[in-house]
């Protein structure tokens, strides 16, 4: 293992009865890297950071942090974490002031550095007008930023923040995730969030899980490509209308274009779009990430047809999430008698186009840690 | 999981926290820099080695009295701001005073100096009022989802569970110190009715306060079992109140023998009783604290069953 890799998984699994909640999550990250841990609702997020910060046992694998192994060292794993769980639980009846004194004393602050660390969280998480205040008067917003100013408090080389943002306003998230970005240089944070705007400002890197399983894992570029579904749209002139056709012998008909489309190498899939009579438009899926619009371009030169657009849609990363996770709202809204074992069953067969990503993934994986 | 495997898995992570508080006590004040000059003691100490060379290992955690003390000041703090602490405190002295001056001629009956007759009714009341303070203790947190903040941070299992016994226990003995105010007005000041016997009082008190001790261990083991406060408070009182009823002469009687003894010997009345005469009986001192220490063991592993649930 790298001595660089801060946050190490491997296998991780966690079934509560028959239910897994987690199955065979392996991932890595490296000191200075903010990584957006993604995922619908259930898909696992909350489940794997609490492993990490000691709060339950995985059923199997292997999770460290800074080299600490969460079973075998859980205080050191601590004393490395700046933890803020979902929703941000505080101690009502504190103020904002006598929580953050409390969560110094137990990380072993002394009174000086308390003071000094106090002022720059405060500061950063705009907690100075609230500070006398009682937790129980703050609204959910704040709370949250009481939370974080905790997890702030001691510096930890570490942060693992379940959901930080999700009762921010718009300003504040800004705010935070600039911060967060200022901080992330020479620390390592993962960020559970599901949306998707925040990961695409702040990370450079996702995770992105699906019941309960890694489905990506690269830099955002590298899943907006992997995902294998980059698309391309051409469309072609079907007819000269009022001006005159520029293109060289006839009209291409449409089952022609179609057929042309599909014979370029590294085509996948063709699908005729809807368009008006004077424009036959194809969307043309790769198999790779390799751009085919040259070779698309050449066709159509050669053919003499006339090239109306031509252009490429990385996916966003919205997108790729949908697509990855679509599974567990599918499933979600499946009626029935399914018992557990049936729908692992079901979710596997869905699954096997992910796998393969997946597979992937952990090869790439495999040779980086070469 | 296997409750075997999971008995296994816990021994091993006690053997590991024990390993790494004792090498804590050691390392914890130690300069972080020279962590790696140092060689490596024991396991605790070669797993820090493993860390990331050049950095910062940070090992930071107080000694374990004062990760307790913290625990429990915000306990007692939590305890103190709550208006169930007065409501309890203000409504239990009225009843208690009522009964022990006008309950069938009450104290001037007994036309002597002497305290003993608050001690035939204060442990029973006990058994009403201990759970009330436990009650919120760990099924609050679990509640609202504040223990998974407070676990998370490098806090032993064991020190959260001390924390909350010790928070409890101050509110108790509290408590109990406001009960020697009646003696001290009646005998000393302001009024000065008679010469007490001051001894048998002490004892009393004391047995009172082992009695607290194991309700409160009790009370705590209840609470780390549920999220619901009512669950924790009607477990608690139930299990204290048919721990006291066994020593009723009624049920020992209705059971003769072996069994009845039996019941008598494990019940917290008659374990308490040679207090109330003014006598210490090392047997019932043993019998309380061995109730509090299983009822604390117990809530640690509860707490830490959180992990395998």
């Amino acid at each position: 293992m790298s001595t660089d890799v801060m946050i190490y998984a491997n296998g991780l699994t966690k079934r509560y009865g028959s239910f897994r909640a987690l199955d065979d999550v392996s991932f890595e990250v490296r000191r200075g890297e903010i990584v957006g841990f993604l995922g619908p609702n259930g898909a696992g997020k909350s489940t794997t950071m609490r492993i990490l910060t000691c709060f339950i046992a995985p059923t199997g694998g292997v999770a460290k942090v800074r080299g600490h192994d969460v079973f075998d060292d859980t205080l050191a794993v601590r004393a490395s974490l700046g933890y803020l769980p979902q929703r941000a639980p505080l101690y009502l009846e504190m103020t904002v002031l006598e929580y953050l004194e409390f969560a110094a004393r137990v990380r072993n602050l002394d009174h000086s550095t308390f003071k000094k660390r106090a002022r720059s969280v405060v500061e950063v998480c705009g907690l100075a007008q609230s500070l006398s205040k009682e937790i129980r008067q703050l609204s959910h917003g704040y709370r949250q930023r009481v939370g974080l100013a905790q997890a702030l408090i001691h510096d930890p080389p570490i942060l693992i923040l379940d959901e930080p943002t999700s009762d921010l306003d718009p300003n504040e998230k800004a705010e935070f995730l600039n911060y967060l970005k200022q901080i992330g240089k020479d620390r390592t944070v993962l960020l559970s969030t599901h949306n998707l705007k925040e990961v695409e400002t702040a990370c450079a890197r996702a995770i992105i899980v699906s019941r309960g399983r890694v489905v990506a894992d690269g830099a955002l570029d590298d899943i907006r490509a992997k995902s294998g579904r980059v698309r391309y749209v051409v469309s072609v002139q079907e007819s000269a209308s009022d001006s005159p056709y520029r293109g060289k012998g006839q009209l291409p008909r449409s089952a022609d274009v179609e057929q042309a489309l599909s014979g370029i190498k590294g085509v996948k899939k063709v699908a005729e779009l809807p368009t008006d009579e004077r424009a036959h438009a194809y969307e043309v899926a790769s198999e790779d990430s390799t751009d085919l619009r040259p070779e698309i371009f050449r066709m159509v030169a050669d053919k003499g047809w006339v090239l109306l657009e031509l252009h490429r849609d990385t996916q966003t990363l919205e997108d790729v999430f949908r697509q990855l996770t679509i599974g567990d709202e599918r499933k979600n809204r499946q009626l029935g008698p399914s018992t557990d074992t049936h729908a692992a069953g079901s979710a596997d067969d869905e699954d096997e186009e992910e796998d393969e990503d997946d597979d992937e993934d952990e090869d790439e994986g495999d040779e980086d840690k070469r | 999981m296997s409750s075997e495997t999971v008995e296994k898995d816990s021994k091993k992570k006690l053997a590991a926290m024990h390993e790494a508080g004792e090498s804590g006590s050691d390392d914890e004040r130690d300069d972080d820099d020279v962590a790696e000059d140092r060689p490596a003691k024991n396991g605790s100490s070669a797993a820090l080695a493993s860390a990331p060379s050049g950095e910062k290992i940070v090992h930071e955690r107080p000694g374990g009295a004062s990760m307790i003390w913290t625990i429990a000041r915000r306990e007692i703090a939590s305890n103190f701001l709550s208006p169930i602490t007065y409501i309890v405190t203000a409504v239990s002295f009225i009843v208690f005073g009522a009964w022990f001056f006008y309950h069938k001629g009450g104290f001037w009956q007994v036309d002597r100096a002497s305290m003993v007759r608050a001690f035939d009714m204060v442990p029973a009341a006990l058994c009403f009022i201990i759970p009330l303070y436990t009650m919120r203790s760990l099924s609050d947190e679990k509640r609202v989802g504040t223990i998974e903040l407070l676990i998370t941070m490098p806090v032993k299992d064991s020190e959260v569970i001390l924390g909350k016994f010790i928070g409890s226990m101050t509110v108790m003995t509290a408590q109990l110190a406001l009960l020697t105010l009646y003696p001290i007005m009646m005998f000393k000041w302001p009024w000065h009715i008679g010469e007490l016997d001051w001894n048998p009082f002490w004892v009393g008190m004391m047995g009172l306060w082992l009695l607290s001790a194991a309700g409160t261990a009790i009370g705590l083991m209840w609470s780390s079992y549920t999220d619901s406060q009512l669950l924790a408070y009607f477990a608690a009182m139930i299990t204290l109140a048919t721990l006291y009823a066994f020593g009723q002469l009624a049920v020992v009687e209705s059971l003769k023998g072996a069994p009845g003894d039996a019941l008598a010997f494990i019940s917290l009345q008659s374990r308490f009783e040679p207090f109330s005469r003014g006598i210490i009986d090392s047997r019932a001192i043993v019998y309380f604290l061995s109730i509090t220490v299983l009822c604390l063991l117990v809530a640690f592993r509860s707490l830490e069953s959180r992990k395998w649930s």
